[in-house]
C-alpha cells in the first residue's frame, strides 16, 4: 500500500506541485494583452463585433483586438460575480446591478474625462442617478448606458381593437369575445411584475409609490424613503385582484412560456419588452402583432371601497421600470488595457452606434432625443412599422414609468430577491403567503390583509427582511 | 465525514495505534541501524538510493523533495492567491485584504482576497505537506530495504526490478494509481472545502449585504441555524428542512417501490409463457432507458404543460374545464399533484430498467419451485408472493438500497419536471424540491454556500448511515469474500 | 379417457388463452404509454406549422399530431447562430462525441483496472478502499463542483479567453477522474469468473499483468461494452456540470446537452424553439437509442451484474 501511495503521490506532485512550482506566479488565465473581450446580449452580438472590427481597422494604433460574444445578459451579474477573472473586460447587465458588482469589486470605476463628459451629456437625469456608486467614499461612475428598456404591451391585432388595446377593460370585453384571458405577463419577478405598483394617475402621473426616493447610502437600517402603502396603491392591489379573478382578465404566464399563451389563445396580449419583440411576432405573426402603451384601467367601487384617498372612476395607467443596460468594466482587467477599454466603450456607446443598433437589433437607444432618429428610420423605410412602434411606445412608456432603484449593493437585491415581488403575487392570487419572518401573512384578501402585505414589501426593501411584527395600526406612513 | 469514516474501521480501534507505535519504533530502528546513507535520506531525499547506486530512484525522490520545498517556499500563486507558506498563513481568514485601491489615471485596481480559493489552496497546501513526510517516510524506508538487502549478501533491486514488480506482485499499485490521484484531487479535495465552507460566513446575500467579499470562519453556527433559525436562510432552513427531508424520504421509497415492483410486474408479463413478441415489447421499453434523460423528462414536461397535449385532450373531452397545473410550475398549483406526477413520470423512466433487471433474474428461479406449487394447487398469485417474490428481492437487496440512495439523490428527475414547484412564495425550497435540488438553489441560484454545505453535509450524513447500516448487514458484503 | 380431463385441459388452456389475451392488451398499451412523450418530441421534430402570414410556430402546440410536416426545423437546427457561434448545433454535437470518446476510453479503462484489483488482487488497503469509495459517491456533487473548477482552473483546464478549448480536456478529466469509484458493477461480473482460472495461470508463471490481458480481458467482454456504452452516454446527458467547467460564455466549446438546455431555458432573440429544441433532441437520440439497441444484449448483463452486486 506504501508503495501505492508512493506512485500516487509522485503523480499528485505532477500534478499540483510541479505545474504550479514551475511558473512560479503570473499564471494568470487572461486574454492575451492585444485582445479585449466584450460581453453583449446575444441579439446583438454579431452587430458589435462589426461596430468593433470597423473600429479596430479604422483605428491602427488603437493596438487591440476586440472578440464580442453573446450571452444571457440576464445571468451576466452572476457569473461574473462567481469568477470575475474568467468574465469579459467589457460587459453588459442591467443598469440595477451596479451596485451589486460595485461592492463585491467585479466592476471597476471609469475615470476618462471625455467619456464621463460623453455620458453627462447623452443621458436623461433618470439614467445618471443610477449608474454612479461610490468606492472608498468617493463617487465613481460604473455604468455607461447605451439600450434604454421599459415595458410595454403586446396584443392580437386580429382579436382586439387598437381602442379596446387602451384600457384594460376594453381587453376584457375582447376577451370575452374570444374565450380567454387579456393579459398576461412574461415572469413574475421584480422588473415583470413592477408594472400594478408603478401606475400612476391619468393625466397628472401622481402616485404615492416611494422606492428609495431620495435616498442616501446609509449601511443597515432605513435608506431613503420606500412607501407603498398608500390608498391608491391599495385600490390598485384591490382592482388587480378582481381583474386577475375574472375569467377574461389577467393570468400569470403559462409554464409553457407567455409565448405559448399567445400563440395558443390564452391571452390576447402580454406585458413585455423590446427584448420579447421577435418572440412575440413568432407567436402572433407580424400582420396580428399590435404595440401599445400598458393600458389604462378604471377603479371600481369595489376596489375603493373603504378608502379615501381615491374614488372610484379614477383612471390609472399600468407603469413600469424605465431601465438602462450598461457597460462596465472589469475589475480583474489589466491596468495596461484600461484606456484602450474606455475608448472603446466611449465608442460603442456613442449616439452613432446606438442608432445603428436599433436599426439593426432593435436595441431602444438611451441618449436623450433618440425619438427623433427613430422617426427618421421610419420614414426612411429603415425600419418596419412594428419596430417602428416597439421604439415609440417604449419611449412613451419610459415617461410613465421611474429608472429600477438602487444606491448600494444592496438595495436593488433587496427588492428583487428578498421576497417583495413574491408577496405581491400572492396578494394578487389571494393566496396566503407563508412568510418566512415572525408575521405571517396568512389573510390576503380583506383591506387588512392587503395593507400588512404591503407594508411587508415596504420593510423588504428598506431592511431586506420580513418585519418581525404588523404595527398595531396600518398604514404606517414612512 | 470524518465520524463515519471512524466508524468504518471500528472493528479494528485495538490496533489502531498499534501501527503507529511499531512506525515509530521503525524509524528509530531505521536511523539507528541504517548505513550512512539511510541517516542522510532522513534529510536528502533520495541518498541512501544515490549510496546504493539506485539512480533513477533517488533521483526522483530528490526532484521531488526539490519540487515540493520549491512550492512551499515560492508560493506560486493564482488569481493573486498564493500556494506554499502563505496559503497556510492564509488560511485563518484574518489576514485579508479589503481591496478597493483604485487609481483613475492608471487605472490600477486592487482587488481583496479571495477567499474561496485562498481556502481550497490551503487545503491543497496542507495535502501536499502530507505527501512529503509519505514521501520522506518512503524514502528512508526504500533505503533501508537496500540496507538489509545488502546485508544479508543481495544486490538492492534495480530500477527495471522495481517497475517489474509493479506489473505483478505490486500490480494493484499500478491500477489503483490513476484511480486515487484522480479521487484525491476531484473527489476528497473538493469534498473536503464543502464541508469546510459549511464553517464560513461564504454566503454571497449576506455578503452583498455589507458590500464586501470577503468571508470568515464562523465555527458551527451555520448549524446551529438550522434550530435557531438565525441568518439569512436561517428561517427558510428552520421551516422547510424537515419538510424537505420529509418528502426526500417519501419520495425515495414511493420511487424506489413503485419501479421495483412496476419492473417486476413488467416483467413477468413479458416473460409470460406464450407469450410471442418478448423481443419486441423488451425493446420498446428499453427506449425510454436509451433516450438521454434530460430529453425524455422534458419532453414529457411540455407533453404536461399548459398546452400540452394531454392537457388540451382533456379540456376537449370535457373531463375538466381548465388545464392542470400537472408538475407544479406555478405558485398556485396543487402540491400533491405535482408530487404524485413526479412519481408516476418516475416510474416511466424507472420500470423499464428494473424490468430488465429482473428478467434475467426470474428466468434463473428454478422450475421445479413453480411444478411443486402447481401441484399442490397454489394460485398464481400465491405462485407470486411466495415463490417468486422472495426469491427476487433476495437477490436484488443491494440493488434496492442502491437504488433507494440513488433516489434520495435523484436530481434530474425533479429539476427537470417540476423545477421543485409549486414553490412556496418565499422559501426557496418548494413543495417537490429534494435535499439535492434544494442544495443547488441555495448554492447555485442563491450563492448561499455555506448553507447549501449545511444541507449536504446533513443528506451524506443520512445516505451514508442508510448505506453502512444496510449494506454491511447485507449478504452480498459479508459474503463478498466467498468468492475469492 | 373421460371427457371430464378433456374438459378440464380444454378449459385450463381457455383460461391461458385468456389471460395471454389480457397480457398482449396490457403490454400493448402500456407499450403506447411508454412511447408516446418520445413519438410527441419525434412528431414536434419534424412540425412544420406556420401562422396564416408565414410566421413560423415554434412554440408548445396543443395539438398532438402536428397539421403539416417538414425538415425546417432541422435545417434551422443546423444553419442557426446560437448565442453568436455560427453553426453552433453541429459544433456541439462534434464537442460531445469527442469528449464522449475520449471520456469512454478512459473511464472503461479505469472501472474495469479498479474493478479487477478489488475482485481478483489481496492487498492490505482492499476493504477501506472499497468502503471509501462508496462512502465518498454519497456527497451530493454540486458543491464539489466549484471546487473543480477552481482546481481544473489553477491548471489552466477551463475556459480561459487564450485558449477556450483547454475547457474540453478539463471537462474530460471531472468525468472520467471519478469514474473508477464506480468500479461496483463490474466488479460483480468479475467476481464471477473462477478463481482457479487466475490461480492455474499464477502456477503457470504469469504475471498479475498478463493474467489481467490474456485471460480476464478477454473474458469480460460483455462487461467491457456495458462500461463503455455508460460512459460514453455519460456526456450527452450532463447540462449543469459541463456548463459550469467549459464556461457559459465559451458557446462554440458547449457540450450538446447544455445548448439543447440553453435552447428551451436561455434567453434568446426569437424563443420560439421548442420545436428546434425537439429536433435536436432526435439528432441526439437516435445514435445513442440505435447504439442501446445493438448493444442490448450487453447492457442487459451489466444491469443484471449491478442488480446482484448493488
Amino acid at each position: 500500500m506504501k508503495k501505492l501511495i508512493s506512485v500516487l503521490l509522485v503523480a499528485c506532485m505532477l500534478l499540483t506541485g510541479c505545474s504550479g512550482g514551475g511558473d512560479g506566479g503570473g499564471n494568470k488565465p487572461k486574454p492575451e494583452d492585444s485582445k479585449i473581450v466584450v460581453w453583449v446580449g446575444e441579439e446583438s452580438a454579431e452587430f458589435y463585433q462589426k461596430v468593433c472590427d470597423e473600429y479596430v481597422a479604422a483605428h491602427p494604433d488603437f493596438g487591440y483586438t476586440v472578440t464580442v460574444k453573446g450571452m444571457d445578459t440576464g445571468a451576466v451579474a452572476g457569473t461574473v460575480t462567481n469568477d470575475p477573472s474568467a468574465a469579459a473586460d467589457i460587459f453588459t447587465v442591467a443598469h440595477d446591478n451596479i451596485g451589486k458588482l460595485a461592492s463585491t469589486q467585479c466592476a471597476k470605476p471609469f475615470a476618462d474625462e471625455s467619456l464621463i463628459r460623453q455620458v453627462k451629456a447623452d443621458n436623461p437625469a433618470s439614467f445618471q442617478n443610477v449608474i454612479y456608486s461610490t468606492l472608498n467614499g468617493k463617487e465613481y461612475l460604473y455604468g455607461v448606458p447605451y439600450i434604454s428598456q421599459a415595458l410595454f404591451m403586446y396584443y392580437n391585432k386580429a382579436k382586439v381593437s387598437d381602442r379596446q388595446a387602451e384600457t384594460f377593460e376594453g381587453l376584457r370585453d375582447a376577451a370575452k369575445a374570444a374565450g380567454c384571458k387579456a393579459i398576461t405577463v412574461t415572469g413574475d419577478d421584480g422588473f415583470n411584475n413592477s408594472w400594478p405598483l408603478l401606475a400612476s394617475r391619468v393625466p397628472d402621473h401622481n402616485t404615492s409609490v416611494k422606492i428609495y426616493a431620495g435616498a442616501e447610502a446609509v449601511s443597515g437600517g432605513s435608506k431613503g424613503t420606500s412607501n407603498c402603502q398608500g390608498d391608491d396603491t391599495v385600490a390598485i392591489v384591490r382592482w388587480l385582484q378582481e381583474y386577475a379573478a375574472d375569467p377574461n382578465g389577467f393570468k400569470w404566464a403559462s409554464s409553457d412560456g407567455w409565448e405559448a399563451d399567445l400563440k395558443n389563445g390564452g391571452a390576447l396580449a402580454v406585458i413585455g419588452g423590446a427584448w420579447h419583440y421577435n418572440s412575440a411576432k413568432a407567436a402572433l405573426s407580424e400582420t396580428n402583432l399590435g404595440i401599445a402603451l400598458i393600458p389604462t384601467f378604471t377603479l371600481t367601487d369595489a376596489a375603493c371601497a373603504g378608502l379615501s384617498g381615491v374614488k372610484a372612476g379614477d383612471v390609472y395607467r399600468g407603469g413600469t421600470f424605465a431601465d438602462c443596460k450598461v457597460f462596465m468594466l472589469n475589475a480583474t482587467s489589466s491596468a495596461d488595457k484600461y484606456a484602450a477599454l474606455q475608448t472603446l466603450v466611449k465608442y460603442m456607446s456613442s449616439k452613432e452606434v446606438q442608432n445603428e443598433s436599433y436599426v439593426n437589433c432593435l436595441n431602444v437607444p438611451a441618449y436623450v432625443g433618440a425619438s427623433d432618429y427613430i422617426k427618421s428610420c421610419f420614414d426612411n423605410g429603415k425600419v418596419t412599422e412594428s419596430q417602428y412602434m416597439l421604439a415609440c411606445k417604449q419611449v412613451e412608456m419610459a415617461e410613465w414609468g421611474i429608472p429600477q432603484p438602487f444606491l448600494t449593493g444592496t438595495l436593488n437585491t433587496y427588492y428583487y430577491s428578498k421576497n417583495a415581488p413574491a408577496v405581491l403575487r400572492a396578494i394578487i392570487d389571494k393566496t396566503p403567503y407563508p412568510t418566512t419572518g415572525d408575521v405571517i401573512l396568512s389573510e390576503t384578501e380583506s383591506l387588512e390583509g392587503i395593507r400588512k402585505g404591503l407594508y411587508m414589501m415596504e420593510y423588504l426593501w428598506m431592511h431586506g427582511q420580513n418585519p418581525k411584527e404588523f404595527p398595531a395600526t396600518l398604514p404606517v406612513q414612512a | 465525514m470524518t465520524t463515519t469514516l471512524n466508524k468504518v474501521p471500528k472493528k479494528k480501534n485495538i490496533d489502531l495505534l498499534e501501527p503507529l507505535k511499531e512506525r515509530i519504533s521503525n524509524f528509530r530502528k531505521r536511523f539507528e541501524d541504517g548505513s550512512i546513507g539511510t541517516k542522510l535520506s532522513h534529510f536528502i531525499f533520495g541518498a541512501g538510493n544515490f549510496y546504493h547506486k539506485q539512480y533513477v530512484k533517488g533521483a526522483i525522490f530528490l526532484l521531488l523533495q526539490i519540487a515540493i520545498i520549491r512550492f512551499m517556499v515560492f508560493c506560486p500563486s493564482i488569481n493573486d492567491t498564493p500556494y506554499g507558506w502563505k496559503a497556510l498563513y492564509n488560511l485563518s481568514l484574518t489576514h485579508l485584504s479589503e481591496g478597493g485601491d483604485f487609481d483613475p489615471v492608471t487605472g490600477a485596481f486592487t482587488i481583496g482576497s479571495d477567499c474561496k480559493l485562498i481556502i481550497l489552496f490551503g487545503f491543497v497546501t496542507i495535502a501536499v505537506i502530507i505527501m512529503y513526510f509519505m514521501i520522506w517516510e518512503m524514502n528512508i524506508a526504500s533505503s533501508f530495504k537496500a540496507d538489509m538487502d545488502e546485508k544479508i549478501g543481495k544486490k538492492p533491486t534495480s530500477f527495471r526490478d522495481d517497475l517489474r514488480e509493479l506489473l505483478d506482485s505490486r500490480f494493484h499499485i499500478t491500477m489503483l494509481t490513476p484511480t486515487c490521484i484522480a479521487a484525491l484531487v476531484f473527489t476528497i479535495l473538493p469534498t473536503i472545502f464543502m464541508i469546510a465552507l459549511a464553517f464560513t460566513t461564504y454566503n454571497s446575500q449576506d455578503m452583498n449585504d455589507i458590500g464586501t467579499n470577503l468571508f470568515h470562519w464562523n465555527g458551527i453556527q451555520n448549524f446551529r441555524a438550522v434550530f435557531t433559525g438565525e441568518g439569512s436562510l436561517g428561517v427558510e432552513i428552520k421551516n422547510r428542512f424537515l419538510p424537505v427531508l420529509g418528502w426526500t424520504f417519501i419520495w425515495a421509497i414511493f420511487a424506489t417501490l413503485t419501479c421495483y415492483f412496476g419492473g417486476i410486474i413488467l416483467a413477468l408479463l413479458i416473460n409470460k409463457k406464450g407469450l410471442k413478441g418478448k423481443k419486441f415489447f423488451r425493446t420498446v421499453f428499453i427506449f425510454t432507458i436509451a433516450v438521454p434523460q434530460f430529453i425524455s423528462l422534458l419532453a414529457v414536461r411540455n407533453l404536461l404543460g399548459e398546452y400540452g397535449p394531454i392537457n388540451s385532450m382533456l379540456v376537449n373531452l370535457g373531463w375538466i374545464a381548465k388545464p392542470i397545473g400537472f408538475l407544479g410550475l406555478h405558485p398556485s398549483d396543487s402540491e400533491k399533484i405535482a408530487k404524485i406526477m413526479v412519481i408516476i413520470v418516475n416510474m416511466w423512466v424507472g420500470v423499464p430498467y428494473t424490468m430488465l433487471m429482473t428478467s434475467g433474474i426470474l428466468m434463473n428461479i428454478p422450475a421445479d419451485l413453480y411444478e411443486a406449487a402447481r401441484v399442490d394447487g397454489a394460485s398464481t398469485v400465491k405462485m407470486f408472493t411466495k415463490i417468486t417474490l422472495p426469491y427476487v428481492i433476495f437477490v436484488t437487496t443491494p440493488y434496492l438500497i442502491s437504488s433507494f440512495v440513488g433516489n434520495i439523490n435523484s436530481f434530474n428527475t425533479i429539476f427537470l419536471l417540476t423545477g421543485g414547484g409549486p414553490a412556496y412564495t418565499g422559501y426557496q425550497a418548494g413543495g417537490t424540491d429534494l435535499l439535492v435540488t434544494w442544495l443547488y438553489k441555495v448554492t447555485i441560484d442563491q450563492g448561499s454556500y455555506n448553507t447549501g454545505a449545511v444541507i449536504g453535509i446533513f443528506t451524506f450524513l443520512i445516505t451514508a448511515t442508510i448505506t453502512l447500516v444496510t449494506y454491511r448487514r447485507s449478504k452480498a458484503y459479508n459474503e463478498e469474500d466467498t468468492f475469492q | 379417457m373421460s371427457e371430464m380431463v378433456v374438459k378440464k385441459t380444454r378449459s385450463r388452456s381457455r383460461a391461458r388463452k385468456t389471460s395471454l389475451g389480457i397480457t398482449y392488451v396490457l403490454l400493448i398499451v402500456l407499450g403506447i404509454i411508454w412511447l408516446v412523450p418520445l413519438i410527441w418530441i419525434v412528431l414536434s421534430a419534424f412540425r412544420c406549422e406556420y401562422q396564416p402570414d408565414g410566421t413560423f410556430i415554434g412554440t408548445v402546440t396543443s395539438n398532438f399530431f402536428p397539421k403539416a410536416y417538414g425538415l425546417k426545423n432541422f435545417q434551422d437546427l443546423f444553419t442557426a447562430t446560437y448565442y453568436g457561434v455560427p453553426k453552433a448545433f453541429p459544433r456541439w454535437m462534434l464537442n460531445t462525441l469527442i469528449i464522449a470518446i475520449i471520456d469512454c476510453v478512459i473511464s472503461t479503462f479505469l472501472v474495469l483496472s479498479v474493478a479487477y484489483c478489488m475482485s481478483k488482487l489481496k492487498f492490505k488497503m482492499r476493504k477501506p478502499f472499497m468502503n471509501i469509495s462508496m462512502i465518498i459517491g454519497l456527497f451530493p456533487g454540486f458543491m464539489s463542483m466549484i471546487a473543480i473548477y477552481f482546481l481544473l482552473k489553477s491548471i489552466g483546464l477551463t475556459g480561459n479567453p487564450n485558449h477556450p478549448g483547454y475547457s474540453v480536456i478539463g471537462l474530460v478529466l471531472a468525468y472520467s477522474a471519478g469514474a473508477g469509484l464506480g468500479f461496483q458493477v463490474a466488479k460483480g461480473f468479475f467476481d464471477v469468473i473462477p478463481n482457479a482460472l487466475v490461480e492455474s495461470a499464477k502456477l503457470d508463471g504469469c504475471t498479475n499483468f498478463k493474467i489481467f490481458m490474456k485471460i480476464i480481458l478477454p473474458l469480460a467482454k460483455p462487461i467491457i461494452i456495458y462500461q463503455a456504452l455508460m460512459s460514453f452516454t455519460g456526456p450527452w446527458m450532463d447540462f449543469i456540470f459541463a456548463k459550469v467547467i467549459i464556461g457559459a460564455d465559451n458557446a462554440a466549446y458547449w457540450t450538446v446537452s447544455v445548448g439543447l438546455y440553453s435552447l428551451l431555458f436561455g434567453t434568446h432573440p426569437d424563443t420560439n424553439l421548442f420545436t428546434q429544441f425537439a429536433a435536436g433532441c432526435v439528432i441526439v437520440a437516435v445514435p445513442i437509442v440505435t447504439l442501446f439497441m445493438f448493444l442490448q444484449q450487453y447492457y442487459v448483463e451489466g444491469v443484471t451484474a449491478g442488480a446482484v452486486k448493488g
